[in-house]
Order: structure tokens, then sequence, then C-alpha cells
């Protein structure tokens, strides 16, 4: 089979894929008891007849197969209808938000990527140093630390005792002089937030390319290759390295749901208006037209990561047979 | 997988070797405590269930009436009052009682589901399989966090129970693909091959030869995951999301967040302290296992 038809064949088996989401979606919004509606008006009185007149209208007076038809023929059709709150169409809603995510995520997960290489490589070959030792230890507190709380510190520390970054927020709130000012402030405020995004995931890669090397450098190939001489540098950045990193590139695609999990919450504590935050805001006000179509577009760009990352990896690694 | 192959067979002969259910569980321990981490990740754990347990005992001040509010801490008060004057220390030491009873309810839930869908799943095969792995394939790709809130925020009234039941019923696919794994591999064993070629039952085939020899890997993964569903507790909490009624790590940061400043600073640190040794505790726990046992899984 040629990468061609992989692809292909790989494309085809998206769609069942997301059908399946869609339902898990539709079955979590619609596991709680009751109708979304008692879900957003909670515990206050509304007049039976308008209850009434809001379920007809939102169609909600019907079956849940027949609902989850009605939305899923409207999401094929590009269309995750209006926000309860603000009436405005939803896709629009999170169109404005995509892109201050991305840049979040991009930023931290170059970092990531880069950190975790570099110092996964060194921690390999000075197996048992100190530098290893301090490594692994840094990524156990990686892993070890709830994200918000290490935000919260670091904004703490930061931003509240020794003032060096702003607190919260996205731009300073002055008019700029010149737009190299005000692309300054922006990334100023980004520091904190993508560090502490970057900082979880840097530990899990760290150790992946850690074990992932060590065990690379173990085998036969290698051994040969010292052993005609072949300068060390060479040995571990052009021998190695180039195999070790396979693995990482499977588990990069699921870089992008651990980095969207990350964002909820470090977006709502430096409110960062992105996608993050503004699924905890529409969670909050039950706002279940946008919490739906949010959820749909997060699954969709995590199924197309893993696609990317599985084609990535049938590139790279020319031992694969595409099944 | 640890050496069950031992059997009842010790009782014919005075020389044979005779394990018993104590040699296995130090076995086990000898070999966790050449690792010091290990050791110090063990200490955690046992400290942080004794706290848990002993709580209404350790508490020096009630959790429930204060006194001086926004006090910092000081020796009367070693991690500060919050905004109503309660005691920080108290509420942190009866947190911990909620954040693990939450973090052991959510792993049982998840491991009920996800033991009896990876046992369907890899025993039977075919079209079933194919299923429910996709199912897991997908719930396992899409950001967890996200789904909780999803399901969480539906709730008009969310009780402690219903937030563990849903972190469970999320979670069950880390279970259910390793189980499904190890059962594809012990079906075709020599021992199991033995077991059904003297007639045992399908039934008996799994729960009393396949089971117990998934059993490490189930156990090693089970630690590891409990810190995570104290995390993400936490974070639904901290998000709004929580049971105000049940006071845990994560609701006591949410009430701290409201008055977090500069002057405030130790309502937010010290339950999150507590979360992270835990959390701590509970990798290096797993980790030493993890080598003790012999046990190759990938955290998530």
């Amino acid at each position: 089979m040629t990468l061609r038809t992989y692809v292909i064949r790989r494309l085809i088996v998206l769609i069942p894929t997301f059908f399946l989401i869609s339902i898990i979606i539709f079955v979590l919004i619609h596991l709680a008891p009751g109708d979304p509606l008692s879900a957003m008006f909670g515990p206050r009185v509304i007049p039976p007849e308008v209850r009434e007149q809001i379920t007809k209208k939102m169609g909600l007076d019907k079956p849940l197969p027949v609902q989850y038809l009605v939305w899923l023929s409207q999401i094929l059709r590009g269309d995750l209808g209006y926000s309860y709150l603000s009436k405005r169409p939803v896709i629009e809603m999170i169109a404005v938000r995509i892109p201050s995510t991305l840049e979040l995520m991009l930023l931290a997960e170059i970092a990531a990527v880069t950190t975790a290489i570099v110092l996964g490589v060194i921690a390999a070959v000075k197996e048992y140093s100190l530098v290893d030792a301090a490594c692994s230890l840094g990524a156990l507190i990686g892993y070890s630390t709830p994200n918000f709380w290490m935000a919260l510190l670091l904004i703490l520390v930061f931003a509240f005792w020794l003032g060096w970054f702003p607190a919260v927020g996205m731009h300073a709130d002055i008019k700029f002089d010149t737009p190299f000012e005000a692309l300054f402030d922006h990334l100023h405020h980004l520091v904190l937030p993508a560090f502490v995004l970057a900082f979880g995931w840097t530990a899990y890669l760290f150790r992946l390319v850690r074990s992932s090397m060590l065990e690379v450098l173990r085998q036969d190939y290698i051994t040969t290759a010292r052993a005609k001489g072949v300068k060390e540098r060479v040995v571990i950045y052009k021998h190695a390295l180039r195999n070790a990193l396979l693995p990482v590139v499977t588990y990069e695609g699921y870089s992008i749901g651990f980095m969207l999990g990350g964002a909820v919450v470090i977006e709502e504590v430096f409110n960062w208006l992105g996608l993050g935050n503004f699924m905890v805001q529409i969670a909050r006000t039950r706002d279940y037209p946008a919490l739906m179509g949010l959820s749909t577009i997060i699954a969709l760009m995590v199924l197309i990561a893993n696609l990317c990352a599985d084609i990535a990896y049938a590139i790279v690694d020319p031992r694969i047979r595409y099944e | 997988m640890g050496g069950r192959l031992e059997g009842k067979s010790g009782k014919k002969s005075e020389n044979v070797y005779k394990p018993s259910k104590a040699s296995q569980f130090f076995i086990v321990w000898r070999k966790l405590r050449r690792s010091k981490l290990a050791v110090f990740g063990t200490g955690i754990v046992l400290f942080m269930s004794l706290v848990a347990l002993l709580a209404p005992i350790i508490i020096p001040f009630s959790p429930e009436f204060g006194g001086t509010p926004l006090l910092p801490p000081s020796t009367a008060h070693i991690f500060g009052t919050d905004a109503l004057g309660r005691d920080m220390f108290s509420l942190v030491i009866y947190g911990a009682r909620i954040s693990l009873y939450v973090g052991v309810g959510a792993v049982s839930i998840e491991l009920l589901i996800g033991i009896t869908v990876g046992m369907i799943a890899g025993y039977s095969g075919g079209k079933i399989d194919e299923l429910l792995m996709r199912i897991a394939d997908v719930i396992f790709s899409l950001p967890t966090l996200m789904l909780l809130i999803v399901a969480v925020s539906m709730f008009a009234v969310r009780g402690i129970q219903t937030i563990m039941l849903i972190m469970g019923i999320l979670g069950w696919p880390w279970i259910a693909r390793m189980v499904r794994s190890e059962f594809l591999s012990l079906r075709e064993t020599t021992f199991v091959e033995a077991a059904r070629s003297i007639g045992a039952s399908k039934w008996r085939i799994i729960l009393r030869h396949i089971l117990p020899n998934a059993l490490s890997t189930i156990i090693v993964l089970v630690t590891v995951e409990i810190p995570w569903y104290i995390f993400y507790e936490a974070t639904l909490s901290f998000l709004g999301f929580g049971d105000p009624s049940s006071p845990s790590w994560g609701i006591l940061m949410q009430r701290g967040y409201l008055h977090f400043s500069s002057q405030g600073w130790w309502m937010i640190t010290f339950p999150g302290l507590a979360i992270f040794f835990t959390s701590l505790g509970f990798n290096l726990f797993g980790d030493g296992l993890r080598d003790a046992l012999d046990v190759t899984t990938r955290g998530r």
C-alpha cells in the first residue's frame, strides 16, 4: 500500500469516529436528569407556558434520538446553532477565540518539545549523573503539580511580589506608539500562561525521550558505530537520536488533547480569551448549544491532530507498514 | 506479572518452597525498599491515608466555626485562617478525607467498568471487541477535563458522588485497554490452554486464571490513576463545578481564589501543597511498584 492510499483510508475511518464522538458528546450533555432547560434555569421558577414555548422552539419536546439527528444534520452543515445567552451564532463566537488558543498552545508546544528533547538526550547520555537526577526530579514535580495551582503561584510570585510579569489578560489597557511595542506587550503577557502549559507536557515528553534514547543506545548498531570509531557526537545525534525520536512523533498526536485540557484551566486563571476560557464561561451559564458546538470543534481538532501524527509517523519511520 | 506461578502443590513434599499470601507481599516490599524514592512515596501515601482517617482527632480547631478572618500563618494557626476565620490547617486536614475519598472512589468505579469491558473485549474478540475499543480510543483522545466539564456542568445540583461517578464513567478506557491486552496475551498461554483442556468453564478461566495474572498491572495503573482523579476533582471545583458542601482541597482553593492577592496567599498555597505531595507520593509509589512487580505500562 502506498502512502496515498494509507492517508485516504485513514480519512475514511475518520467518518465513523466522528459519529461516535458526536454521540458521546450528545450523551454527556443529556446525562443529567431532566431536560437542559431545568439545568439552565436551575431552581428559578418560570411560568409553565413560557417553559413550554421555549421547549417547543428548541425542539426539546421531541424524543432524544430525534433531537440527536436534528443536531447532527445541523453540525454537518456547519451550523452549530445559536448561543442561549448572547444569541449570536456559536461558530462565530468560537472562530474569534481560536487564534489566542492556538498561539498559546504553539508557543507552549515549541518550548516543551525543545526542552524535553535537549534534557532527555542529556539525561540519557549521562544516565545516573547529577544532571539526570535533577531533570528526573523536575519531571516528577512537573506531573505532580496541578497546573492551576502552579499558575496561581507564578502570578503570586512574578506578578504580585516581583512585578516582572502582568498577572492576567492578553494586553495592557493603554495605547501603544508602535506596533512593535504592542507585540512586545502581548508576548510579555504570554510568558506565564505558556510556561505553565508547557511545564506539564515537558515532564511527560522528557520521560519518553529519556527512556526511548536509553533503549536505542543499548542496541547493537550503536555499539557497531562506536567500534568503527565514529565520534561519540555523531553516534548520539546522527545514529541514536533519529530513531529515539520516533515514539515522540506518535506521542505528539496526544499533545493537542493534553494542551487543550490544560488550556481550559490556564486560560481561565490568566483571563486569556481563548477556547478554554470560553468553555468555562459557557459551562457556567449552561449555554448548551454553545457547549455542544465547542466540544465538537475541539474533538475535530484532536482528531485531525492525531491523524497528522499518524501520517507523520508513517513518513518518518521507513519500517512501518501501512495497515 | 509477578511470580504467581507457584500453585498449591507445596503440601506434597516438605522440601518444596511454600509460598503464602504474606510472602508475596514481602517479596514486593523487599523489591520496593530498594528504591529510596519508592519508600518515600509509600511513606507519603500511608501518611496521607492516616491523616484522612484520623482527621477528626488531629484537627486543632473546628472546620466549621471560625474566629478572626484572614489571619496569615502564625503559631496558633500554622496555615492561617480563611475568609470566615476558619483554621486553614484543620480545613486542609479535613480536605484530605474528601479528596482521597473522591480519588479512591472514582478509581473503584473506573475499575469496575474497565475490568468488565476489558474482559468482554479481550475474551470475545471480533466485532464487539472492535466497537468497544473504538469507543475507548475516542474517549482516550479527547481532553478528559473538557468531557468532565461538559457532563458535570449540566447537573443543576452537583454532589460529590455525582462528580465521582462521572469521573469513573469517563475513565474506564484506561483500565479496559490494559485489561484487554493482558487478556489477549494470557489467553494464548499454556496454563490457560491446560485449564481449558481439563474442562474449566469460561468464567473460571477468566476469574481464576487470567484476572489474577493481570492483577499486578492493574494495581500499578490504579496507583497512578488516583492522583489524576484528585487533580480532576480539584480542577473542577476550582473552576466552580464542584460540590461546595464537600470542602475538598479544590474547593478550598476556589474559596481562597476569591481573596487571592499578595495578602491572601496562604489560602491557595497550602491546599495546593497537599495535592502536590499526595500526587508525588502516589506517583513515586506507583513507579516503585512498577519496578517491583515488573510491569511495563505508561502512565497518562
